[in-house]
């Protein structure tokens, strides 16, 4: 880890100081105990604060549409900056799909492929861990040590620590690497879509339950929205006033509208980042759901979201032997 | 457990339309004269000139707009409204007919500064469809009642183009009243038009008001405000002297709900007439 | 002022009577965090937690409700609610942010009805916290984890017993209703409480804060701003668990034929919350809407109505997905 947290610094420091980028987006160290957060560096000489560990979690792609909008003050031509980011293979997958959806200029961006072991969730190790975890240290096995908040240390297995996304990914390894980082990396998961499997297992009037039982939790705070690279429309449909589709209160179908809603503009889109579940205050089962909704692309469409430059996303394509088994008639 | 309507803020006030005027060429601006439903409230709505009331239209939702009517106006209240075509308010305000219902929530807000016009020679200044308060406080101070409590009148108003000109009935009356000195413009003229050609910044440099013993009074877009200030302050009028009235985005209009804070003032609640040396204080002198 | 103790077993019997007439709620474990739930049994209750994950402000000032119908002669306002409540279990910190909330929604002027109401139905016994999180830091702010403003009563845990102090003469008439319930405290019960709030209150990590609202006058400087704020991602969350935040919207509404107009919870961090129908928007950029919320809550509110309306429970530190802590940027800013 200490040997890729060099290397990543020393690219950065490379494209910064030669030029070829103006911010290298990446990882700084947190406030809290098993947390790094997003760092923004524009200088060669302050490359050395960037981290990287078993806790960068964030998809930093979230920050490339802000980064490479045209601000209002300029008028006429502009030139976008040059941007490199420490990519995951969610990252990564992330950034090609707003790459493809016009966000980001391929030519501005540069991916520093970052290998990954899977990052880990800080309230699955308090959860396991019976109380705060204070240290968290990956052992050569793949087991952690981790230290809790009243002095006692124990070991967790890989399953206990590692985020649920992670242990789920079937695409750790950036598909684009502008600039390569060595370091090992996990497998893809064995088991494909296995959450998506056994909630299609589930009757629809279970599904169906499960979801109003998820969806009930929520605030309307819009953080998975605000944090999922994928969002990035200037006005989400759920607060437009012309038409205004869905209303300010609580009545149940404005919430199911937004989720919905939500859920199936990010079909075809979503890389299971997890951002929506860690952002989520009332812990809501989001990925749930819009894993599904990735399966459901896979097997109707045979499309990756993220995979590839070079295929369109499905539901802003048509073949004409598209498959249509989703129709039904009314 | 009923609630007493008067003691519940946030409910508004029933009010028939008596009456629509267009006021425009672009026919995107409207005059209302709205009545109160009950004797009641009519009575109850005391207000002073500069300040503004929430309009609603059932359904649709509500907007702040400034008082256009004069508060001696005691049978009606007017507001001039344009229609934003991305406004659901206004859009909605502008469908209804004469005989409809709206809601009046207010007054709101603080007004232009009388106490300190008092004794002293006023200059308005202003363009466009931010002229509706100033039309209330010309109304107010010509009346006879008033007129002697103000020093002279200067008024500097103008629009893009004729048609845009509100209230032109009033404007025209005015020209040919003793106590105020009218200069109307408009950016351009059209076919038939006899009256003045510039904008307000540069007609406010021709005409010069003084500043000695005067106050200031300045509503406009933004970009006025900026090139119009500037020109004040050099003929001598100082930041305190110099008023305008501030807009946000509101949604309570009762200095809770803190949308419309400037710097940490509320339009709705300190404002929405402040002064140059209070906006200068709050955000660097942006508007 | 009196003073009794209450076994864990006879809290149940409380639950119970208070149930009778009215509501109690209290700290329920959801799996996922505790929340501020009615309950109608002591054993539902679990006492050994941080905080709630949502502040106690939704219970006097919902997320949304509907306020007002429209009919054809006016409106209506929606009957208010009735019948006693009894909060228990919250924090000394989050029963601080009511007595600041009560400043903007029970001023003189326009007293909201709703959240009045709510507020004169409520009895709010407190609970004193044991082990603060280490990312609390009321004692910063004129907080302590034993606190008493703005509570009825102040419950601290000593173990078997919890130790009950009235607050004000709704806390002192509540004990007296419920007299046979609570029995008198030992001196070794009362010491007892001493030892442990001291305890707490040295855990507590402390944050300048002092300088705070003068510095952040002098720092209006937009840049800087953009800088300390480069990787918020506008998300909402630090406001919708802020235990002060109360910026709101109204909203007219058709439903069903009905129109109503519904007041719910909104945020500054929002791009879209000052945003005119002319397309104007004062507060484009996401630095420009931190800062604001940064003024306003250390600034602003201190100027309007003498309070920082903050009271350091640290629940915006925990739950920011891009780690924007609050503490940093206090210290930066008041550098």
């Amino acid at each position: 880890m200490h040997d890729m947290e060099t290397k990543l610094r020393k690219a950065a420091k490379d494209l910064l100081e030669s030029g070829k980028v103006e911010t290298v987006v990446g990882f700084q160290n947190g406030s809290l105990p098993l947390r790094t957060r997003p760092h923004f560096v524009r200088d060669a000489s302050v490359a050395d604060t960037l981290v990287w560990n078993r806790f960068c979690t964030n998809n930093l792609a979230a920050y490339l549409p802000r980064l490479f909008e045209k601000p209002a003050s300029v008028r006429g031509q502009w030139s976008p900056p040059k941007i490199a980011v420490a990519a995951k293979g969610c990252d990564a997958r992330s950034i090609i799909g707003l790459i493809k959806e016009h966000q980001v200029p391929r030519g501005s961006v540069v991916i520093i492929a970052m290998p990954c072991q899977g990052m880990v969730d800080p309230r699955k190790a308090d959860a396991a861990a019976g109380e705060a975890v204070t240290d968290c240290h990956a052992g050569a096995d793949g087991a952690f040590e981790v230290t809790t908040v009243s002095g006692r240390t124990r070991t967790l297995q890989r399953d206990q620590v590692v985020a649920e996304a992670c242990l789920g990914c079937l695409h750790p390894a950036p598909a684009i690497a502008d600039v390569k980082v060595e370091g090992p990396s996990q497998a893809p998961a064995a088991e494909r879509f296995a959450r998506a499997r056994e909630f299609e297992a589930m009757a629809p009037a279970q599904r169906w339950e499960l979801f109003l039982k998820e969806i009930a939790k929520c605030i309307r705070c819009y953080a998975c929205r605000q944090a999922c690279p994928n969002c990035y429309c200037k006005s989400c449909f759920i607060e437009q006033s012309k038409p205004n589709w869905a209303g300010a209160g609580d009545d149940p179908s404005d919430l199911l509208l937004f989720h919905i809603g939500r859920m199936f503009h990010q079909a075809g889109r979503c890389v299971e980042c997890d951002a929506c579940v860690r952002a989520c205050p009332m812990h809501i089962d989001l990925r749930l759901f819009t894993q599904k909704l990735v399966k459901d692309v896979e097997e109707l469409f045979g499309y990756v979201p993220g995979a590839s430059l070079d295929d369109m996303p499905p539901l802003c394509a048509f073949q004409s032997d598209d498959s249509e088994s989703f129709i039904t008639h009314p | 457990m009923s609630m007493c309507a008067s003691a519940n803020p946030y409910l508004a006030k029933p009010v028939t339309i008596e009456k629509i005027t267009v006021e425009n060429a672009a026919r995107d601006l409207k005059t209302f004269r709205l009545a109160f439903c009950s004797r009641a409230d009519r009575e109850a709505f005391k207000f002073d000139c500069g300040q503004f009331a929430m309009l609603s239209v059932g359904g649709a939702g509500e907007s702040p707009i400034g008082i256009a009517s004069s508060p001696l106006d005691a049978d009606y209240v007017e507001f001039t409204v344009k229609r934003y075509s991305t406004g659901v308010v206004s859009t909605a305000l502008h469908a209804m007919e004469e005989g409809e219902r709206l809601g009046l929530r207010g007054p709101y807000g603080n007004s232009y500064p009388l106490a300190a016009m008092e004794g002293r020679n006023v200059v308005i200044v202003s363009g466009g469809f931010a002229f509706t308060t100033l039309r209330s406080t010309i109304r107010y101070m010509l009346d006879g009642r008033n007129r002697s409590r103000f020093g002279s009148i200067t008024t500097i108003y103008g629009a893009r183009s004729p048609g845009e000109l509100l209230y032109k009935d009033e404007l025209k009356a005015w020209q040919d009243v003793d106590g105020i000195d009218m200069h109307v413009t408009v950016d351009k003229g059209e076919a038939g038009w006899t009256g003045r050609e510039g904008f307000v910044p540069t007609v406010l440099g021709e005409v010069k008001p003084s500043s000695a013993n005067a106050v200031a009074l300045v509503c406009g877009p933004p970009i006025m405000l900026k090139f119009t200030i500037k020109p004040l302050l050099d003929t001598g009028f100082v930041p305190e002297t110099i008023f305008t009235s501030l807009e946000r985005r509101m949604s309570c209009g009762i200095g809770k709900c803190g949308r419309c804070d400037i710097g940490g003032k509320y339009v709705c609640r300190d404002g929405p007439v402040f002064s140059f040396k209070q906006i200068q204080e709050l955000t660097g002198g942006q508007f | 002022m009196a003073l009794g103790v209450i076994s864990k077993e006879h809290l149940g019997k409380l639950i119970a009577a208070v149930s009778r007439t009215g509501r109690f709620l209290g700290p329920v474990d959801k799996g996922d965090g505790v929340c501020l739930t009615q309950v109608s049994a002591g054993d539902m209750l679990a006492l050994d937690y941080v905080n709630f994950i949502l502040p106690p402000k939704r219970m006097f000032f919902p997320r949304s409700e509907v306020i007002a119908t429209h009919g054809s002669d006016g409106m209506t306002a929606t009957p208010l609610p009735e019948g006693r409540v009894v909060l228990f279990g919250i924090r000394p910190c989050d029963v601080l942010s009511l007595v600041y909330l009560d400043k903007v929604f029970l001023d003189e002027k326009y007293a909201d009805p709703y959240y009045r109401s709510r507020r004169d139905n409520a009895v709010i016994i407190s609970l004193a916290c044991r082990q603060p999180a280490p990312t609390c830091f009321c004692t910063s702010i004129k907080g302590s984890p034993a606190g008493k403003a703005g509570a009825d009563i102040l419950a601290v845990d000593i173990g078997d017993v919890l130790l009950l102090e009235s607050v004000t003469a709704t806390g002192e008439a509540f004990m007296a209703e419920y007299g046979k319930l609570l029995d008198k405290p030992s001196a070794e019960q009362v010491s007892s409480r001493q030892a442990q709030v001291a305890a707490a209150d040295a855990k507590m990590a402390r944050v300048s804060i002092d300088q705070a609202t003068a510095k952040l006058r002098a720092r209006f400087d937009a840049a800087a701003w953009d800088e300390l704020t480069a990787r918020c991602l506008g998300c909402g969350v630090c406001t919708f668990l802020c235990p002060t935040c109360h910026c709101f919207g109204l909203y007219d509404e058709q439903v069903g034929g009905q129109n109503r107009r519904v007041r719910a919870q909104d945020a500054c961090a929002f791009p879209a919350f000052t945003l005119e129908a002319s397309g104007h928007n004062p507060r484009t950029r996401q630095g420009m809407r931190m800062r604001h919320r940064m003024m306003h809550k250390f600034c602003y509110t201190a100027e309007s109505f003498g309070e920082i309306f903050c009271v350091g429970c640290g629940r915006c530190i925990r739950s920011c997905p891009a780690n924007l802590d609050i503490r940093e940027t206090l210290t930066e800013v008041s550098k």
